[in-house]
């Protein structure tokens, strides 16, 4: 079967199967430009997906898939710190059974890059303007 | 001897008129001089008049003596010791500063001797000079550094073995204007000097001696003078620095751009030194005809008014608010409002126009077919009215003040309002023994004076009185009479004038001397001396009762201006640089340049025609005034025919030739024939005293939109208040 | 203290004289040329001919070397202005200041004001949004030179195309002699009171 090139064929299905349907498929790969299947290693809480599968060389075995709400919207600044680690080699922990993890109070949530977006910080100076102009006053 | 003879000969008592003739010439020619003496210095020969001192005829051939404590202007002190030389077979070297010159010295500036002691005298300096040149404000520009550059030796024998330290002294608190590091002191006195001759105020001395002087106000005090701060500049080390100033620049950093001062009417020569496009501080620059090397502190300090409630963009009034637009909106709405108003305009000038505004405005105006061209600050115009400039000039010249013998002033507070002037009269007052008669409120002039009256009728008593300052007025050799405005704006203005005129007129007839002018009018603002030379009506009364009026143009005019003084519906204009009581109340605002940012012309009181130069560029949208005006000229249909500084100077010199002809004191005569014109309109004085705008110190440091917006002039009035309730 | 002169503006006529100055000092070098020639073919050697010359006929030659003898050299002030380089918006319209800079009012030394000098006016000025710093796009801003005398400036200033005016120096005060012993004099208000 191996040389008739079905067990491809099969593993087309297998993975079409897996990601949910071909019109889900065909989404997913307009996306995301592939098309992958993997062990489901976690979620974090902004329900972004990591996915490992040892079958792909090492670099690309481990990925995430971006929360649906981001839609087109999602850039790699959306994955949180915990999880940075994992996904770039830095550890071979998820962050769910990391025992080393400290975990605080303080700790802040994670943004996303704003930049681009309303909330995005524009510098501004901080010298004193050096004319200071004249307001007219206010009519009574 | 001479002297008394044709004075006796003048009294006409014994001599024939023929041989007074004859006394006059030889008094006028050079048989009173003393044989001139010749003396070397360093073998080059020069003559010299007796009574010169060593350094004074060091100077004339060009060689320069150091010197910290000897300053032309002031006393002769010799307690530096920095100008020591060399004088053959004499033992000791001699204080170049304080040593009259005698016959045939052979005077060495350079030989062994005279650098040994040099170099002696900088290291005993430096021994108590703290090191502290990085962090001075006077470094780069410190007579200490130059010298001890120049004449210091090149290595200290200054080893502190017991680690005592050097000598430290506790700073003053002077004032708002003045930093003391008195560590820096070495003791020159110029301070101390200037304050009581030139300022008149006795306040700065020293106390103890030795290593333990100090420089300083004996008790806890300000040092308030309105010429504080030339002690900053007259000081040769960093020890009186200036405190808006302080750690701002270097002096290697600086622009420097010459110009002239308009906070008064006195048009002092001041340099405007710029970094990065902002003015960093204004000092004097020599003139012998103006202000000497002296600048009054309004000029000095109000720099950073310039930086102060600016108008920055052209402003039209949308729904009742004023609104930056720009210049092509306000030009548009502007134009339209002044072409439907017709010849229905009237215009205001203010005390800081120039000379190249005042003629684009009026010339524009003339087009529009109106003549109701302004200034903001009245002045009499009975008989020849402002015709004949002699009435309106301070004639004699600031520069021979210091000659008078007698002067008379007339409702003028002259200290605040023309401080350099002030300071003439007191160096007459010192040098002269000049006799000073005041008429009006009994003011702090700095110098003792008669107390003449209290109200304009005082003119005519003196005309007519015996008393001992009428018989002085009426014998001086060299008498003025300064007229000042508070005497004029009043509504028996004319009357003063014409008083003054015919008092003026009959002491000229004892005045040997045809260049002395008798009588002088003192101005406040820098601006109204041109805006009458070349036409602008004294006084906006006539505006006030016009109600046909539809556009009033202000140009700078912020003095006391009210919207309930003209019609109601009338559309005002406001240009100038300073948002104030003009803008407040326009319907439409023009930002115009100060004096500090536009090449402009301006006559001082005198009728000396100054220009200023562009040190840095106006702020924002504001642009130089005249050319505000001929812009507005295309939007009003009524295009004026110049398009650059030239063409338009060129059209200054048409009205009037002298205010092109730079640094020239065009005088004026017809002194007779403007008393005659007046003799013709009965003007009378009436009994109510004489009151001065600026009373006190207090009223001196904010008068126009410039000094008002500054922070340091109102620190300025708090420290002056602050002092009257101190008890010393 | 100063009396304004103003430079006329370059006339077209300047222009069309400094065309004919040019075309009578490459004259003398065109003779020569054809003297050499003349030289050559005496010596029956090949003479070196320039191109645009052996392009000419003989009687053109002669004609132009006639013309240009006829020619008179005229003695013009020299002008750089076509050729410094200097753009001509940094020019147009600048006013050049020449004076006498004035002593520092802080410091009693008398070095380097007994030169005239030469300032450009003031141009605008501002900051620059991203750093705050200072700037000018006038690159004459920095310019000053010194002369030994007016004339000499007045003279670059002439040749480099520059309206100029001048700021003559102020009148120096007459010495008076002083005396110290006037502080001491008990009957005249010059007695010294603080000390």
């Amino acid at each position: 079967m191996n040389y008739t090139g079905l067990s491809k064929l099969f593993s087309v299905f297998r993975i079409i199967k897996e990601s949910g349907g071909l019109r889900a498929s065909l989404y997913k790969l307009y996306r995301m430009d592939e098309l992958k299947v993997g062990t489901l290693m976690g979620t974090d809480k902004y329900g972004n997906k990591y996915f490992e599968n040892n079958r792909f060389f090492y670099g690309r075995n481990r990925w995430v898939e971006y929360a649906p709400y981001y839609r087109l919207e999602y850039d790699g600044s959306q994955v949180p710190a915990e999880w940075f680690g994992w996904l770039h080699y830095k550890t071979d922990f998820t962050p769910d059974n990391d025992p080393g993890r400290p975990k605080y109070k303080w700790m802040l949530d994670h943004t996303e890059n704003l930049s681009g977006t309303p909330q995005q910080y524009v510098p501004y100076s901080t010298t004193t303007q050096k004319i200071d102009a004249w307001k007219p006053p206010c009519p009574k | 001897m001479l002297r008394t003879a044709a004075q006796r000969a003048l009294n006409g008592a014994f001599v024939s008129p023929k041989q007074l003739g004859v006394l006059v010439t030889r008094g006028a020619g050079d048989a009173k001089k003393p044989a001139q003496i010749e003396v070397f210095i360093d073998d080059k020969p020069v003559l010299v008049d007796p009574g010169t001192t060593v350094l004074q005829a060091a100077a004339l051939v060009g060689v320069e003596i150091p010197r910290f404590c000897y300053h032309e202007r002031l006393a002769v002190a010799g307690n530096c010791r920095m100008c020591l030389v060399e004088v053959e077979k004499s033992p000791k070297p001699v204080a170049a500063c304080a040593m009259p010159v005698m016959k045939g010295w052979r005077i060495k500036t350079d030989s062994e001797m005279t650098k040994k002691a040099r170099e002696g005298v900088m290291e005993f300096l430096l021994v108590n000079h703290p090191l502290d040149c990085p962090i001075c404000d006077q470094g780069g520009e410190c007579d200490l550094q130059d010298q001890s550059m120049a004449f210091g030796s090149d290595r200290s024998r200054f080893t502190d073995i017991d680690f005592s330290g050097k000598r430290a002294v506790e700073d003053k608190d002077i004032g708002p204007l003045i930093k003391t590091i008195m560590t820096r002191c070495i003791h020159c006195t110029r301070c101390i000097r200037f304050a009581s001759e030139v300022a008149g105020i006795d306040d700065l001395g020293t106390t103890g001696r030795g290593a333990d002087m100090q420089v300083g106000t004996y008790v806890e005090k300000f040092f308030l003078s309105e010429l504080s701060g030339n002690v900053i500049d007259l000081c040769p080390v960093g020890a009186l620095t200036s405190k808006p100033y302080a750690f701002t620049a270097r002096p290697w950093e600086i622009r420097r751009t010459d110009s002239i001062d308009v906070l008064d009417a006195v048009g002092s020569n001041i340099v405007v030194c710029t970094r990065t496009g902002e003015v960093l501080r204004i000092l004097p620059r020599t003139n012998e005809e103006v202000n000497e090397e002296w600048l009054s502190d309004k000029s000095r300090f109000a720099y950073d008014g310039l930086k102060r409630q600016r108008l920055v963009s052209p402003m039209v009034k949308v729904d009742g608010q004023l609104q930056p637009v720009d210049w092509e909106t306000a030009l548009i709405a502007i134009g339209k409002k002044i072409k439907s108003a017709g010849s229905d305009i009237g215009v205001i000038a203010g005390g800081m126009a120039d000379a190249e505004a005042l003629v684009a405005l009026k010339d524009l105006i003339n087009k529009l077919g109106s003549e109701d061209v302004c200034t903001e600050n009245p002045f009499p115009v009975n008989g020849s009215g402002t015709d004949l400039r002699s009435s309106y000039l301070l004639n004699n010249t600031i520069a021979s003040a210091e000659e008078a013998d007698v002067v008379l002033l007339v409702g003028t507070n002259i200290r605040l309002e023309a401080p350099l002037l002030n300071a003439r009269i007191r160096k007459g007052y010192v040098h002269n023994e000049t006799e000073i008669g005041v008429i009006g409120p009994q003011v702090d002039l700095r110098y003792d004076y008669t107390h003449v009256g209290d109200d304009p009728c005082s003119i005519k008593d003196l005309e007519n009185g015996n008393d001992t300052f009428a018989k002085c007025l009426k014998n001086a050799k060299k008498p003025l009479i300064i007229v000042g405005q508070d005497a004029l704006n009043r509504p028996d203005g004319s009357g003063v004038l014409l008083a003054a005129q015919s008092l003026a007129a009959l002491i000229q007839k004892n005045v040997q001397d045809p260049q002395w002018k008798v009588l002088n009018i003192l101005h406040k603002v820098a601006g109204q001396v041109a805006a009458l030379d070349v036409g602008y009506v004294p006084g906006y009364e006539k505006l006030k009762d016009n109600s046909k009026l539809k556009v009033i143009y202000l140009l700078g005019a912020d003095e006391a201006i009210e919207r309930s003084q003209f019609p109601s519906d009338c559309f005002i204009i406001y240009q100038g640089h300073h948002g104030d009581c003009g803008a407040a109340i326009a319907d439409a605002v023009l930002p115009g340049a100060a004096y500090t940012e536009k090449q402009a012309t301006y006559v001082n009181t005198e009728g000396r025609a100054q220009q200023t130069l562009v040190a840095v560029s106006p702020p924002g949208l504001a642009r130089e005034d005249w050319k505000i005006i001929r812009a507005l000229s295309e939007f009003v249909g009524q295009r004026l025919p110049y398009d650059n500084l030239d063409q338009i100077r060129c059209r200054l010199e048409e009205i009037a030739p002298h205010l092109t002809r730079y640094g020239n004191v065009e005088s004026a005569n017809y002194f007779s024939q403007a008393l005659a014109l007046a003799l013709k309109e009965s003007a009378t004085v009436n009994k109510k005293p004489i009151s001065v705008t600026q009373k006190s110190l207090e009223d001196f440091y904010m008068t126009d939109v410039i000094s008002r917006a500054s922070a340091t002039m109102a620190k300025c009035v708090t420290a002056y208040k602050t002092q009257q309730c101190s008890k010393y | 203290m100063a009396s304004i002169i103003l430079r006329s503006k370059i006339s077209p006529s300047t222009v069309l004289k400094a065309c004919s100055a040019s075309l009578s000092t490459g004259a003398p070098s065109f003779a020569a040329e054809t003297r050499d020639i003349n030289k050559s073919i005496c010596l029956k050697e090949a003479p070196l001919i320039k191109k645009e010359v052996g392009l000419m006929k003989r009687e053109d030659i002669i004609q132009k070397q006639q013309h240009d003898e006829a020619m008179i050299t005229i003695e013009k002030p020299s002008e750089v202005a076509t050729f410094s380089g200097v753009p001509e918006e940094h020019i147009k319209g600048r006013r050049v200041r020449i004076f006498v800079p004035p002593k520092n009012a802080m410091q009693s030394g008398t070095d380097n004001i007994h030169q005239w000098s030469m300032q450009f006016d003031t141009r605008e000025r501002w900051e620059n949004p991203l750093m705050g710093w200072s700037s000018t796009g006038d690159p004459l801003s920095n310019v000053e030179v010194n002369f030994p005398n007016k004339d000499d400036a007045i003279a670059f200033c002439e040749k480099n195309g520059w309206a100029w005016f001048i700021d003559e120096k102020a009148p120096p005060k007459p010495m008076k002699p002083k005396s110290y012993g006037v502080n001491f004099s008990w009957n005249k208000r010059t007695r010294v009171s603080t000390k």
